[in-house]
């Protein structure tokens, strides 16, 4: 399953002299899970229409590998857009068979998928209804069987649940969670929740560059930080008067400790990045105890993929 | 949950045979894509209303000449005793006058039937979901331009049929010759026209924008063609005029060389609007 399916080659989009998307590469290996990450305009979605054929690229290249040449990469993509748009006037049976018939299904093919698919995303009692009717997580899943109708190597999603409810969003990640073991798939979002719930894979891009890229997991690995997290008592001044000389020192310079890499004042919270967390644990306990800092509460633990996310976007 | 997942590979170890049919498909996903346009055109009764407007245009015309007399004297407010003196019209004239009905009204209510097909599809990203299929976008144009060729020929005939019968019933007997043939240069004229407004439906975001930018150059092309008869017979703009003369002649009319030249440029035009749209649509197939 480690195949390579897709590869971008210096994909870039520009519009007159805005550069929405500069040289971005990336693969995607066969059966896994990849999640575009970045902040709104980042240009995910410009990066995913390109993909997909929607918008021609101004330089770069995406190319399949299972592809046969002068085959349309098309056949072998599902889209499922932010904000899907149907005919009104078709009913939810209609819409999916009449996608399967545009993929090359036969009548009696393209009939049995959607009738199996509609089940499955659940729109079964629906199917006859009108889409005009649908609310918007109907649509989604709709959305998601049409995409499906052919069986697609790579399904494409664009910030599929950013639009939901809490409860249709539920409903779609259930359904993408179901789908990851099936086929490869590929989705944008910029909330980092679902990406850690879903994805095997990342690519954070940011201001239309790759920023990030690789394994869910080496990312966690190599970029987990040990971090320390300090609540003060406001109303004592002692306390904050500490860490606010505390803060100072370390970014000054003028005491460097080795277990420490970076110290912040978040209001009366201390954010301590550690070096090495055990080191980091027994200093801090001493130092606190030997000004005897009042706190409220002391929190250990390891920096998550929004922390990263932030830092990796944020500068 | 498994259940389901089994279904899936199931089918997917047998999903080849029909990829390997897909390329040589193209003609069903045509007809399917044909077959969606006249649903649509069905289910937004478009395929009744119009052919029932062109029904009613057709009708009226050889029943208004018919009644004309009437109508002047019994609506003229005219003094007692005058005496008016209109002359039968003629079979022919009724039905040239028919078809000038057709190239106002008729024109107008097609143009805006079929001004949103691309744009509208466009901007609400319907077409987005068709175009990242396996459809190859000469064929979406295709069945859209297919569709409203079949409205618009449908309905022509349906009207200008009715037109005909009913100058028979009330006035005389129109050859068939005639009629068909400036039906055939009248539909043509329609064709060229509604093919422009399917170009700007694809160049242009607003549909009122495409109905009216083509409508203007129907009206240019027309009034160009009349002012300028010599120098413009070869002009589409010139079909209309030649389908009056083709209605009122009898039997075949004796086409110029110049005259044979607006046909063949017309046709050649309709390809070349065609093709147009197509690069237009291939630049950009969707928009945000």
């Amino acid at each position: 399953m480690t195949a390579q399916l897709m590869e971008v080659k210096g994909l870039s989009k520009s519009f007159g002299t805005m550069k929405a998307v500069k040289s971005i590469d990336f693969s995607i290996q066969e059966g896994r899970c990849v999640a575009l990450l970045g902040p709104n305009g980042a240009g995910k979605t410009t990066t995913i229409r390109m993909l997909t054929g929607l918008l021609a690229p101004t330089a770069g290249e995406v190319s399949f590998r299972s592809l046969a040449p002068g085959e349309d990469r098309r056949a072998l993509i599902g889209y499922l857009p932010q904000t899907p748009a149907f005919h009104n006037w078709m009913s939810g049976m209609e819409y999916v068979v009449y996608a399967g018939r545009l993929c090359g299904l036969g009548v009696s093919e393209a009939k049995n998928r959607a009738k199996e698919l509609l089940e499955r995303v659940g729109l079964a009692d629906a199917a006859k209804r009108k889409l005009g009717g649908y609310s918007g997580g109907m649509k989604q899943r709709l959305g998601l069987a049409q995409a499906l109708v052919h069986q697609p190597k790579l399904l494409v999603m664009d910030e599929p649940v950013s639009a939901l409810d809490p409860l249709g969003r539920r409903e779609v990640l259930r359904l993408l969670k179901e789908l990851k073991s099936e086929t490869t798939v590929l989705f944008s979002t910029h909330v980092l929740h679902d990406a850690e719930e879903l994805c095997d894979d990342v690519v954070i891009i940011r201001s239309g560059e790759v920023a990030l890229q690789g394994s869910l997991a080496s990312i966690r690995s190599q970029h987990r930080q040990p971090v320390i997290e300090l609540k003060l008592d406001e109303d004592n001044t002692r306390g904050m008067d500490w860490a606010r000389a505390f803060v100072q020192r370390t970014n000054s310079g003028e005491a460097s400790y080795s277990w420490l890499s970076e110290a912040e004042l978040r209001g009366n919270r201390l954010h301590l990045t550690a070096a090495h967390m055990d080191q980091a644990r027994q200093a801090l306990l001493e130092e606190l105890a030997r000004h005897s800092v009042p706190f409220s509460r002391l929190e250990v633990g390891y920096s998550s993929l929004e922390d990263l996310f932030m830092k990796v976007v944020g500068e | 949950m498994n259940g389901a997942n089994e279904v899936y590979r199931g089918t997917h170890r047998g999903a080849e045979a029909p990829r390997s049919a897909t390329r040589s498909s193209g003609g069903a996903v045509f007809l399917t894509l044909l077959g969606k346009e006249c649903l649509e055109l069905l289910r937004s009764f478009k395929l009744i209303w119009v052919p029932i407007v062109f029904a009613v245009l057709g009708i009226m015309q050889p029943v208004l000449s018919y009644y004309m007399p009437i109508i002047i004297e019994k609506a003229g407010n005219m003094p007692e005793g005058t005496v008016i003196e209109i002359p039968a019209p003629m079979g022919s004239q009724v039905l040239a006058d028919t078809l000038s009905q057709f190239g106002v009204m008729g024109i107008l209510i097609l143009a805006l039937a079929c001004m949103g097909i691309v744009s509208g599809e466009r901007n609400s990203g319907a077409s987005a979901l068709v175009l990242v299929k396996p459809v190859s976008y000469a064929s979406y144009i295709l069945s859209k331009w297919l569709s409203i060729m079949l409205l618009s020929w449908g309905s022509l005939l349906l009207g200008y049929g009715a037109a005909w019968y009913y100058t028979w019933l009330l006035i005389e007997y129109v050859d068939v010759v005639p009629f068909l043939l400036s039906f055939v240069l009248y539909g043509l004229w329609f064709s060229f026209v509604l093919t422009v407004t399917l170009l700007f439906s694809t160049a242009l975001r607003s549909a009122a924008g495409a109905a009216f930018t083509s409508l203007g150059a129907a009206i240019l092309l027309t009034v160009l063609a009349g002012l300028i008869p010599k120098y413009m017979a070869w002009s589409p703009g010139a079909l209309t005029g030649l389908a009056y003369q083709a209605a009122t002649s009898p039997g075949w009319l004796q086409m110029e060389p110049a005259s044979w030249w607006a046909v063949i440029t017309a046709l050649i035009a309709i390809a070349a609007l065609l093709a147009a749209s197509v690069v237009l649509l291939k630049r950009a197939p969707a928009r945000d």
